[in-house]
């Protein structure tokens, strides 16, 4: 299958939206103003705290806040010099700073991101862990939320002979769910057909 | 309602290296936008991040509501349109409305032979001696 047709394509997953209902999503927006715009969003590996956070950022910005992303990868102890720069650089009330990955900063560039946040409206961040703000909101996975993303990329009737697939998938990957939609990512380029159900699925 | 599209003359869709492309893009939107700019592009979709290049950008001065722009862009050397298993290339003229984002683009391939260069799938053996 051409990787423009895989219905797995980074492209395809980045445009799935997180499982929130408006209830859902007036929930959240109320803990969050309860914590003073100060919490995190924790959950493990593949459960969705990076799209959440990105969606959140969306919802604040209509609101009338202006969101700030950083963005922390794998290992990342400190923000790039330039990155903090740009993320602090006339930080005020109307400001709201969103750390994606934040429990990948050392302890002290943790304590001193949080004191130069201050003048910010929020700081929300997202984590594997509990421990470094308030926790507003915690994501967890299932395989029947594995099998509604699925469905949403290839329809019910593939998605539904998919399933044996699918429990087998977030088993291996322990619920990590990025890492399912990769490998049936890879099953899927490894089948000629561009649609229809997988051999042995 | 609001629109924005781009339209390749004549419909043509398959071009080769230093071939014109042409066409209009036009757009009826709810108020005037602050810029429009219409793109040549390439860019990649599959298992990785998406890559984005920007070749040549056309801006429309002071657009209303509605209006059009016809666009020539020359296609450079390269890159080719390509398929591969695990990532493939892609070409486009987009037009983008500023500031909403509104946006609108026309697919179009790139090669010498006027085809997406498929490439041929690895198997398990391959350069096995």
């Amino acid at each position: 299958m051409r990787a423009r047709d895989n219905p797995f394509a980074v492209h395809r997953i980045h445009a799935l939206r997180f499982r929130l209902t408006e209830d859902g999503w007036r929930e959240l927006l109320a803990r969050l103003h309860a914590l003073a715009l100060r919490a995190a969003i924790v959950g493990p590996e593949g459960a969705g705290k990076t799209l959440l956070l990105e969606e959140l950022g969306a919802r604040l910005g209509s609101l009338g806040l202006a969101p700030r992303l950083l963005t922390l990868h794998r290992g990342e102890r400190q923000p790039a010099p330039a990155a903090r720069a740009a993320l602090l650089a006339g930080l005020g009330g109307g400001d709201v700073v969103l750390v994606d990955g934040a429990d990948e900063l050392g302890s002290l560039a943790w304590s001193s991101l949080r004191r130069a946040t201050r003048a910010a409206g929020g700081l929300v961040v997202t984590s594997h862990r509990p421990g470094l703000l308030p926790t507003v909101w915690t994501c967890g996975t299932s395989v029947e939320l594995l099998a509604d993303l699925v469905r949403e990329l290839v329809g019910r009737a593939e998605a539904e002979a998919l399933r044996p697939r699918l429990v087998a998938l977030f088993d291996r990957h322990r619920g990590d769910l990025r890492a399912a939609l990769r490998a049936l990512y890879d099953l899927y380029g490894a089948s000629p057909a561009t649609v229809g159900p997988l051999p042995g699925a | 309602m609001s629109w924005l599209r781009v339209e390749l003359d004549e419909g043509r869709a398959s071009f080769r290296p230093g071939e014109v492309v042409r066409g209009t893009a036009s757009w009826s939107l709810d108020a005037p936008p602050a810029a429009v700019e219409v793109r040549l592009i390439w860019f990649t979709q599959g298992k990785g991040d998406r890559d984005v290049g920007l070749v040549e950008s056309v801006p429309a001065a002071a657009p209303g509501a509605e209006g059009g722009l016809s666009f020539a862009f020359i296609l450079p050397d390269g890159p080719y349109s390509f398929s591969g298993t695990l990532v493939s290339l892609l070409w486009a003229v987009e037009a983008v409305a500023l500031p909403a984002s509104d946006a609108a683009s026309a697919e179009l391939v790139v090669s010498p032979s006027g085809r997406e260069i498929l490439l041929p799938r690895e198997t398990p053996d391959a350069g096995a001696r």
